[in-house]
């Protein structure tokens, strides 16, 4: 997208009378929080001068060290497109502490940390996202319902598809914000759908996959529809993943990955970069699945990864070598879900296949298609690993892997950890309705 | 009266009734909502001659909802109130059409006011169509003057040359002439 100076910018908001401009940015969680300014306040928000209270955000600070700058990215500067009546628009922002330097909890500082590791060592690193979601109907109470109709509107008119045609309105909305679209179809379950958006540098792509979540749910809000990212909100039914295309180019943009002249048309640094991915895949789980509900999804029968394992055909492995190559070679991991902090994940993936390539550590042997009909033994007698079963074990297994925790830092790793826990310590004393059902008369 | 399909979206449950079936007696197809997410949906689904909101309707503010079927075209919004004040007179002033129904409601008020709006609707429509058509029209004759001026001046010809040129180009080419002259311009500059 391209980038104004601070005076174009300020032209530019009055020549276009907006009302709002939110400042955004993203919590430890991954969650979107903003600032609101009016347009006489935006000289004073692009000299960074904005200020907000850090302890009123979950897991940013404690009280005592509460005051916060926001400084905006310009070249992030979007108009809203979807309402003549009230024009609004948004830059995102990095977090930085009152001394002027950034911000640890940040997670997009974070991100531009191990970008900046990666481009010591002569890449770029580059991302092309698949985002899953469901959209569900609300009921008289606005809540989402797993009803495929209305009650009241099932007679007279000839099916419409409520959900594709606010798919499509979100297509238009993204290309009009500068996305570039690659697909966007229907997905396996009912109410699912799917958009994927071209690759970029990573921060863009982490910026991408944060506003793609924000205009999602405002369109589908317009449609009298709820969109939700759970990774698995209904069960029996595929769940909702957020595969990651990634690959790491030189630093004149030469595809690092490919070599035509390997029999499989990748390169060493390809094979180093899967082999680090495959190494830490137990450390980074929590980070790219942080949810209780994550770990739901990563169950056999469902399309979602199970095993530590990569594949140059097999469709549900840990990591899947698509068939492109030249400078559309990539490595695409498939198990996180879009419930993760793009910012955090990309650069626990970052981390691990640079550590990967520093190390030169190669991987293990790839997986035919029988591996997914092997007993528990024959897979364990292999040395095939799995994933962390829950968010508990996921954690544990984040706690032993310095390299790891080096990607998000002390501060951002110590919050981190603080909240995942949180959810793990309240989900556990939960009595759910299952346990109910199976136990209350059984004993 | 003709065939129109009207929404009746209000939260309260006998009201909606009510209204249902005085307007279904007059030879109107009516669909019932009860909150602004059922509106919503079945607006787009059905896409009305007009939605008939009433301002406590429950979720998304009703004003917001109205906003939204009109922005995104869907279909044209007038309100049931029990109370007219400035507050609502501004929010009126946003919408396409300046009508409201009061409560309680009054049969012969809510028939005229329906006939109203969707007579007038349809008069409102063929009107921005019209402009529409007028304001491309000219935005067209624009680009093909300053193209021309181009021509005129890069290749030292006449006016009726260059048309003649610009013309033949766009017929060679199959694309209108106006995307033509948009590209000699881009172009040019």
């Amino acid at each position: 997208m391209s980038s104004y100076s601070k005076e174009e910018l300020l032209n530019k908001v009055e020549e276009l009378g907006l009302e709002f401009i939110h400042l955004q940015f993203t919590d430890i969680m991954g969650v979107m929080k903003s600032v609101s300014i009016m347009p006489h306040q935006l000289e004073k928000a692009l000299d960074g001068k904005i200020m907000f209270d850090g302890s009123s955000i979950d897991g940013f600070v404690r009280i005592e060290e509460s005051d916060m700058y926001l400084k905006p990215d310009l070249s992030t500067f979007t108009v809203f497109p979807w309402t003549n009546f009230q024009k609004e628009a948004r830059l995102i922002c990095d977090v930085y502490n009152v001394d002027g330097t950034p911000f640890e909890g940040c997670p997009r500082n974070t991100l531009k940390r191990i970008q900046g590791e990666a481009k010591d060592m002569g890449y770029i690193f580059e991302v092309g996202p698949e985002c899953e979601f469901f959209m569900f109907q609300t009921d008289e109470n606005g809540n989402p319902s797993f009803e495929a109709h209305d009650a009241a509107s099932y007679f007279d008119f000839a099916p419409i598809d409520l959900g594709g045609s606010a798919r499509n309105e979100m297509t238009m909305f993204l290309k009009q914000m500068g996305f570039k679209i690659e697909t966007s179809h229907h997905e396996a379950a009912p109410g699912q759908h799917e958009i994927d958006f071209e690759y970029d540098d990573a921060l863009t792509a982490a910026d991408n996959i944060m506003t793609f979540k924000m205009v999602v749910r405002i369109i589908a809000q317009r449609h009298g529809l709820h969109a939700t990212f759970m990774p698995k909100p209904k069960f029996g039914v595929n769940g909702s993943g957020m595969h990651l295309n990634m690959s790491l180019s030189s630093l004149d943009l030469n595809n690092a990955f490919y070599d035509e002249n390997n029999e499989l048309g990748l390169s060493n640094i390809a094979y180093n970069f899967l082999g680090g991915l495959l190494k830490h895949a137990k450390a980074y789980t929590a980070i790219t699945n942080p949810t209780i509900n994550s770990y739901k999804r990563l169950v056999p029968g469902y399309e979602a990864p199970v095993l530590i394992a990569w594949s140059p055909n097999n469709r549900s492995p840990l990591i899947r070598i698509p068939a492109e190559r030249g400078a559309g070679t990539r490595i695409e991991l498939r198990s996180p879900d879009p419930s993760a902090n793009p910012y955090l994940a990309l650069s626990a993936a970052l981390k691990a296949g640079l550590d990967g390539i520093k190390n030169k550590i190669e991987p293990v042997k790839q997986v035919s298609s029988n591996v997914y009909e092997m007993g528990i033994d024959e897979i364990e007698k292999r040395g095939i690993e799995r994933l962390p079963g829950n968010l508990h074990e996921a954690l544990k297994e984040l706690s032993k892997d310095e390299v790891i925790k080096s990607s998000l830092g002390d501060y951002a790793y110590e919050r981190f950890l603080e909240s995942a826990s949180y959810e793990w310590n309240e989900y556990s004393k939960y009595i759910s309705q299952w346990e109910i059902d199976r136990y209350l008369r059984k004993f | 009266m003709d065939n129109y399909k009207i929404i009746v979206a209000d939260s309260d449950h006998k009201n909606r009734e009510m209204i249902c079936a005085l307007l279904t007696s007059r030879g109107y197809q009516v669909y019932q909502s009860h909150d602004s997410g059922e509106t919503l949906r079945t607006s787009r689904s059905l896409f009305p001659d007009l939605v008939i909101i009433d301002v406590n309707l429950i979720g998304i503010n009703a004003f917001r909802t109205a906003g939204i079927i009109e922005e995104d075209k869907v279909s044209n919004v007038i309100f049931i109130t029990n109370k007219v004040d400035p507050a609502f007179y501004d929010q009126l002033k946003k919408m396409n059409i300046f009508a409201y129904i009061t409560k309680p409601i009054n049969p012969e008020q809510l028939y005229q006011t329906v006939e109203f709006c969707i007579n007038n609707v349809i008069k409102v429509n063929s009107l921005q169509l019209k402009i529409i058509n007028l304001e491309t029209e000219l935005k067209n004759r624009k680009l093909i003057e300053k193209a021309k001026g181009i021509l005129i001046k890069k290749l030292g010809i006449s006016e009726d040359e260059s048309y003649k040129h610009l013309r033949k180009k766009s017929m060679d080419l199959c694309i209108p002439i106006y995307k033509l002259a948009e590209k000699i311009i881009e172009n040019y500059k």
